[in-house]
């Protein structure tokens, strides 16, 4: 009489599963042609993967350090799904998340100098936070404008954006908002004012609200994206624009929204390290997240909680790759080789369906169009 | 589908254990007699031909000499300067070696916390004394007067000339102005252009190799026949400006035949902070118990090997050379240049 109830299980298990085969095995794929590559240049396999495991969750403040590097992979992977879902590629998270960064530190450092008072923490820190999201927002939306107004690729737009985001932040950080302090020789901000920093949750770990944020915050773009009209008519408009315009949907409107929204998702990724973990911004801080990104999102196959597992698994190989590099010596450019394999092997998913013998097809997403699509 | 889907599980659930299995047979640093130095980098790679790399030389020459156990751990953000110097904290490594000036507050926090393990700050000017912090700073005042004179020796012209970022920056006075000191030292008549980067702000007096090129290029118009290019970016661009001019160049800071090779043919040599005596230096006081005290030392200047000029520097020009690298390193003379500019 067990066989029923076991049957049930499966049911609801199997199509988590068989959506989540892929990534899984991509992953497993990767790691083992990894373990050659460092076989080859001189390593050995189990020591490395051992110290990376030992360095992501071997010890309280290891899993603590994983959260941290997880916090701005999940934002900023969730950014680069909702535009995916709407049938956009913002390859301009890395701009957006830089400007929110940049927003969130001046907001925390300089208002309560400009306004001539200090501002209390409940006021502060949403300010500081908001201001990041707002400049990612305004970020976002201008490629999103421009693909809707004149049908500019947002590939192109966003990736420009980027070199102005960057440049920009190189000389707000090299200039007008340099620490002033005299001994300071470093691009960064003074520190933001005890009001806009966000409490640690365990004194002594680096653990931060960020990343519970970042979870409920994954929860709500799911809700978003699967049960309001909001959520439907961006994935409608991904998955068919003219479709979606016959069935009265404004296209336009829609896309300009999928764009900001990922802006604003860019933005908090960049306004939480700053509040929640460096308290100031600097050149060197949060470099390519906006690109890991793009993985984490194609990982967790642009569902939020799939981008949680991903930029969880993501953050955990940064993180442990110090602990790897620690024990064994072999560079850290290894991590970064595992994780374009990934990446590589869940884009051309034929490789893996083929591997491993897959034949159950799944539902094809739209990641961008041509022109004028 | 479904048997394949048990069986990667079942493969990555005995994957993970196997791995487990592996005990690490790290050597105990925490015993008196097992001597253990790490390096952390700036976010770079430990081979950059830059400072990393003649950092991680001077560590590995304490590896030969002293029998030290050595490692090193690459920066990838900067967030994680901390982290990295825990991991060779917690394992009671005896000196930890950080690279550059930007490690210089988690430097200082960390010699705090961790008081029984000694530090050294590569190129970090420490101005709180923290009495196992150390930070490892060079006379660029020196390594700018041996430029100088070498460039007086190999000038034809009697003008050389040098382009620099802005003097507001002490350590670029010390170049621009011991390069002065040295060429006049060699020829009190030679005329000597010194340019320094002042005209913008901080945010570019480093990094406009524009500037940097148009003015070297400029100077080699006056006749001007060698460039002595110091600051950042804007130094380098001195340099591709002379390489395009087939003007003698020097370079900076590091061997810079490496780190700009586009001007290998017209690098003369550089003039050098020595980061690998400084750091083997000082990791061998911390090995004899004679570690200083906290604050700064001041390590060795020096110029570079000639590369493509070794055949065409007089053999008396690189005597002099020497005798001067001896008489710096002994003391028994100085280069009369302020620390700073005078305000």
């Amino acid at each position: 009489m067990i066989e029923p109830v076991q049957s049930t299980v499966w049911q609801k298990l199997e199509p988590i599963l068989s959506a989540a085969a892929v990534p899984l095995l991509a992953v497993l794929t990767a790691m083992l042609v990894g373990a050659i590559i460092i076989f080859i240049a001189g390593g050995n396999p189990l020591d490395a993967y051992w110290g990376l495991l030992e360095g992501a969750f071997g010890s309280a403040r290891a899993i603590s350090e994983t959260t941290v590097w997880a916090t701005p992979y999940i934002f900023a992977g969730l950014a680069v799904s909702v535009a995916f879902k709407g049938g956009l590629f913002n390859i301009g998270a890395e701009g957006q998340l830089a400007l929110g960064a940049v927003a969130s530190a001046w907001v925390g450092y300089a208002l309560p100098d400009l306004l001539g008072l200090n501002l209390p923490a409940w006021i502060h820190l949403p300010l500081a936070v908001g201001a990041g999201m707002l400049a990612g927002a305004i970020w976002g939306a201008i490629p999103g404008w421009l693909k809707a107004k004149t049908g500019a690729h947002e590939v192109i737009n966003t990736i420009m954006l980027n070199y102005i985001a960057l440049n920009l932040t190189s000389f707000l950080l090299n200039g007008p908002m340099q620490d002033p302090n005299p001994l300071n020789v470093i691009a960064r901000t003074p520190l933001i004012a005890e009001g806009a920093r966000m409490p640690p949750i365990f004194p002594g770990y680096r653990l931060h609200w960020g990343f519970v944020l970042a979870l409920l915050v994954a929860l709500l773009i799911w809700w978003v994206l699967n049960k309001t009209t909001l959520g439907f008519e961006i994935r409608t408009v991904g998955a068919n624009p003219n479709a979606a315009r016959y069935a009265g949907v404004n296209v336009a409107r829609t896309i300009v929204i999928s764009m900001t929204l990922s802006g604003i998702l860019a933005g908090l990724a960049g306004a939480i390290e700053v509040t929640g973990l460096n308290y100031r911004h600097e050149l060197g801080f949060s470099i390519g997240y906006g690109f890991d990104a793009i993985a984490i999102a194609l990982l967790g196959k642009t569902n939020p909680l799939g981008v949680v597992i991903a930029a969880l698994l993501f953050g955990a190989m940064r993180n442990g790759a110090t602990r790897m590099q620690f024990l064994t010596q072999i560079p850290t450019d290894i991590i970064s080789v595992i994780q374009a394999l990934i990446l590589l092997f869940v884009a051309a998913d034929a490789i893996i369906r083929w591997l491993y013998r897959i034949k159950v097809g799944e539902e094809k997403l739209v990641l961008t169009r041509g022109w004028g699509g | 589908m479904r048997k394949f889907v048990i069986l990667s599980l079942v493969l990555a659930f005995v994957l993970m254990p196997l791995a487990a299995c592996k005990t690490s047979k790290e050597p105990d640093c925490k015993k008196a007699d097992v001597f253990c130095v790490g390096l952390v980098t700036d976010v770079g790679k430990i081979d950059d031909k830059s400072f990393n790399q003649s950092t991680w030389e001077g560590v590995q020459q304490a590896q030969k000499e002293l029998g030290a156990i050595v490692k090193y751990i690459e920066t990838t953000d900067a967030k994680d300067y901390d982290k990295n110097i825990a991991q060779f904290a917690d394992a009671n490594y005896d000196v930890i070696v950080t690279v550059g000036f930007a490690l210089g507050e988690a430097t200082i926090a960390a010699g705090k916390k961790y008081p029984n393990v000694k530090f050294i700050g590569v190129d970090q000017f420490q101005a709180e004394v923290v009495p196992n912090v150390v930070g490892l700073i060079f006379p660029e005042d020196q390594s700018g007067f041996l430029a100088g004179a070498l460039a007086a020796m190999m000038s034809k012209s009697g003008k050389i000339g040098a382009v620099l970022g802005t003097d507001a920056v002490p350590p670029v006075w010390r170049f621009g102005e011991g390069y002065r000191a040295g060429a006049q030292y060699i020829n009190p008549n030679i005329e000597v252009n010194v340019v320094y980067h002042n005209d913008v702000g901080f945010d570019k007096t480093f990094t406009d190799p524009e500037w940097g090129k148009t003015t070297a290029i400029s100077m080699i118009d006056k006749g001007v026949d060698v460039v002595f290019g110091a600051g950042g970016k804007t130094g380098n661009g001195a340099l591709l400006g002379c390489a395009e001019k087939g003007v003698m160049a020097i370079g900076v800071d590091t061997d810079q035949y490496y780190t700009v090779p586009e001007a290998q043919s017209v690098l003369l040599t550089s003039a050098m902070k020595l980061l690998t005596p400084g750091t083997f230096a000082l990791i061998k006081m911390a090995k004899e118990g004679k570690f200083p005290a906290g604050g700064n030392y001041v390590g060795e200047a020096g110029l570079a090997p000639y590369h493509n000029f070794e055949d065409k520097v007089p053999a008396d020009a690189k005597a002099k050379i020497e005798e001067l690298t001896a008489a710096f390193k002994s003391g028994t003379m100085q280069t009369g240049v302020s620390p700073a500019k005078p305000q």
